[in-house]
């Protein structure tokens, strides 16, 4: 025990005196947590409002053109600025960027609200849609089926209180107009389970985790490739330290490292993420909590195989810097680190079955949004211990290889 | 102490054997000197008995036990010393001595007791607290050399301990080395400075190719070498008197003459001036260990 509690002091040391590999571990995740997390805000919300402006110029002026307005500012997609005198006056705030669509209500439009098409020989004018040309197709095509679906509802509402009138039926004095039930919620469908998709801070709180606890290779191999060059893992064999200690004392430390990254990475989804006006990240309770800690374990015995597999196949610190560099960003590319799994096309979701990275974001969403038991992260953990298992072994093999 | 008999090693594809079948005795309680060029197959033999390699053929026995179970019975009783400095830059000299005192599995008042000492032989008290990284060449030399001595060795294997030292630091090290076998320690030292190995090696073997060339204390080896006059001259001889000299290989103008009698160099010296050829250089007596290394090594040279 003297000599493992020796080589773990030694880490210890060396890692608090090792000012990049302390930054690769804990100031890069967290930048990328607050920015992905705040640039990606959008992306991962269906039906969130939708950064785009309009203005609504009323010609008519009547009870129906004021409901048509109502019902477009209460649906929310798209953001309301003050309305616009005219038709010039909303091609302008269109030119001077203050707004990218523009709804014209044309003089009349209540009177004719029930008189589409001139059926009674009198042509009916339309609304007009102004649109900025730069703005994406999809979200004109929104707005304007936005604007239909607001229209079809006024119609309807019109038409049946007129109706009540007409057959006498009982109206409530107070009846205001009706919000119909158009409502409609999206649920999104991944794989054969129905669950939320990620929050922005849900996806990108273990996501970076998991990127950055892999990024445990750049101090370990900077260690292991001193100890190699200088000849202190010589120095180390002739006193009769067996190399599986070594390993054992390189393990530890860094999972421990990992570990209080793992607080770190999480206290800054919780605390941080919302100062900056993101959504706060939810943990999961109870035993629920102890799963995402076994995740959180198996992801680190994974980090740390790696980082010792990169360190012995490097013969200098350049080598190790490239090779583990290279490698975390092409696990964490093809694993749904930077590109979340559920946007991917089929085949790149089939290639992502391959990255370590995945199979450890997977666990933790696993935990954190489908509420999944033990045995439903049990087979994600098996792979990262086999993973850990494989490199460590290949590890072992390559030093004892060189030694002889 | 230390019995090396018909000790073999081939390094997994290479096509000579490092040692081919090496006899060595090495007695206890001196200062042995291992000297070779590049590729003699020093670093080898020190590996061997570090237990860092094991032979292809032959025993290694240190008090008639097999070394292997002499190791695992004491494992601090052979110390390394390698070439490079084996220990962290980023820990100070007193973090990198409790880091191998406690690999050794020192513990409590031994490992306090183990690193005053060495501190003390290595007169590292100025510079404890100091990161290694920012020691001098000579300071890190020594070390390296505290470190060995953590686990008070009976064997010290120390290879090349002085390179790139400057000459204060080498003068300390060697009078240090020098004071180990009265202290109970065993030293094999590796060297290419000559003048190191005669101060301090009672005993010497000389390697090349992986086998050995010369063996004994310092007069037997330097005994066995035949006296001799070496001297250049301003033009060739006259051919009688070149038939009785021996060209010396790199000049045309330099001769060896194989004798320790004074009367016969002072008559070639007579013959000579007769012959109106003037002596630029003379060197007569036995040789020393450069000389008798050079002569023994020149066809293994490598580098």
């Amino acid at each position: 025990m003297t000599r493992l509690a020796a080589l773990w002091r030694k880490e210890a040391i060396a890692l608090a005196r090792d000012r990049h590999g302390l930054a690769a571990l804990f100031v890069m995740p967290v930048i990328f947590i607050l920015v992905m997390t705040m640039a990606l805000h959008d992306a991962f919300m269906p039906g969130a409002s939708i950064d785009v402006t309009y203005a609504v110029a009323d010609l008519d002026g009547s009870p129906q053109s004021r409901a048509l307005v109502d019902r477009l500012a209460r649906a929310g997609s798209f953001r309301a600025s003050p309305g616009s005198t005219g038709d010039a006056d909303a091609r302008a705030g269109i030119r001077g960027g203050r707004h990218a669509l523009a709804l014209v209500i044309p003089a009349g439009f209540g009177e004719r609200l029930l008189v589409p098409g001139g059926i009674d020989g009198q042509p009916t004018e339309p609304l007009t849609l102004l649109v900025d040309p730069t703005l994406n197709p999809a979200l004109q095509l929104a707005f304007r089926n936005q604007t239909a679906a607001a229209l079809g509802a006024l119609r309807a509402d019109v038409l049946t209180k007129r109706a009540g009138k007409m057959f006498g039926l009982p109206m409530a004095p107070t009846a205001g107009e009706r919000d119909w039930p158009d409502e409609i919620v999206a649920v999104a469908v991944q794989n054969e389970r129905s669950i939320r998709p990620p929050s922005s801070v849900q996806q990108n709180v273990p996501a970076w985790l998991v990127f950055a606890m892999f990024f445990v290779v750049i101090p370990i191999s900077s260690i292991f490739v001193i100890e190699r060059q200088q000849g202190t893992l010589q120095r180390l064999a002739a006193m009769g330290t067996p190399f599986r200690l070594i390993l054992a004392g390189k393990m530890l430390p860094f999972f421990v490292v990992n570990q209080v990254q793992a607080l770190a990475m999480v206290a800054v989804g919780i605390y941080g993420v919302p100062l900056l006006g993101g959504e706060a990240l939810q943990m999961p309770q109870g035993i629920a909590l102890l799963h995402w800690w076994l995740v959180s374990a198996a992801v680190s015995i994974a980090a740390v195989g790696f980082a010792l597999l990169v360190a012995s196949l490097s013969q200098t610190t350049q080598q190790a810097s490239v090779i583990g560099g290279v490698g975390n960003v092409l696990m964490a590319a093809i694993g749904g680190i930077m590109v979340p799994k559920f946007l991917m096309p089929k085949t790149m979701q089939t290639l992502a079955g391959f990255s370590p990275m995945a199979w450890a974001l997977d666990a933790f969403h696993t935990v954190m949004l489908r509420h999944g038991d033990l045995a439903a992260i049990l087979p994600d953990i098996l792979r990262l211990l086999a993973f850990a298992a494989a490199t460590l072994v290949a590890a072992a093999w390559i030093n004892r290889r060189e030694a002889g | 102490m230390l019995a090396i008999d018909d000790v073999s090693f081939r390094y997994s594809g290479a096509p000579d054997a490092a040692l081919a079948a090496v006899n060595l005795t090495i007695p206890a309680d001196g200062v042995y000197g291992l000297l070779g060029p590049n590729g003699a197959g020093k670093t080898t033999l020190i590996s061997l008995l570090s237990g860092l390699l094991t032979a292809t053929g032959g025993t290694l026995r240190i008090d008639g036990q097999p070394l292997a179970a002499f190791r695992r019975e004491h494992p601090q009783a052979i110390a390394l010393v390698p070439q490079e400095h084996a220990f962290y830059p980023m820990l100070t000299v007193a973090e990198n001595l409790a880091f191998f005192a406690g690999v050794l599995g020192l513990a409590g008042h031994a490992r306090a007791a183990a690193i005053e000492a060495a501190v003390a032989f290595a007169r590292l008290e100025q510079v404890a607290g100091k990161r290694a990284e920012q020691l001098s060449g000579g300071l890190r030399r020594r070390l390296n050399l505290a470190i060995g001595l953590l686990g008070a060795p009976r064997l010290l294997l120390l290879d090349e301990p002085t390179v790139g030292v400057d000459p204060q630091s080498r003068s300390f090290l060697l009078e240090s080395i020098a004071r180990l076998p009265a202290a109970g320690t065993t030293v094999i030292y590796t060297s290419h400075y000559m003048e190191e190995v005669e101060a301090i090696c009672q005993r010497i073997a000389i390697l090349a190719r992986g086998q050995v060339l010369a063996e004994g204390t310092l007069a037997e080896l330097l005994r066995d070498g035949e006296a001799a006059a070496e001297f250049e001259l301003d033009r060739p001889p006259p051919a009688a008197i070149a038939a009785m000299l021996e060209a010396m290989p790199g000049c045309d103008l330099k001769f060896r003459l194989r004798t320790g009698s004074t009367a016969t160099l002072a008559a070639l010296l007579e013959q000579l001036a007769g012959a109106s050829c003037t002596v630029r250089q003379l060197a007569f007596g036995r040789q020393n260990l450069e000389q008798l290394f050079m002569r023994l090594t020149r066809r293994s040279l490598r580098d």
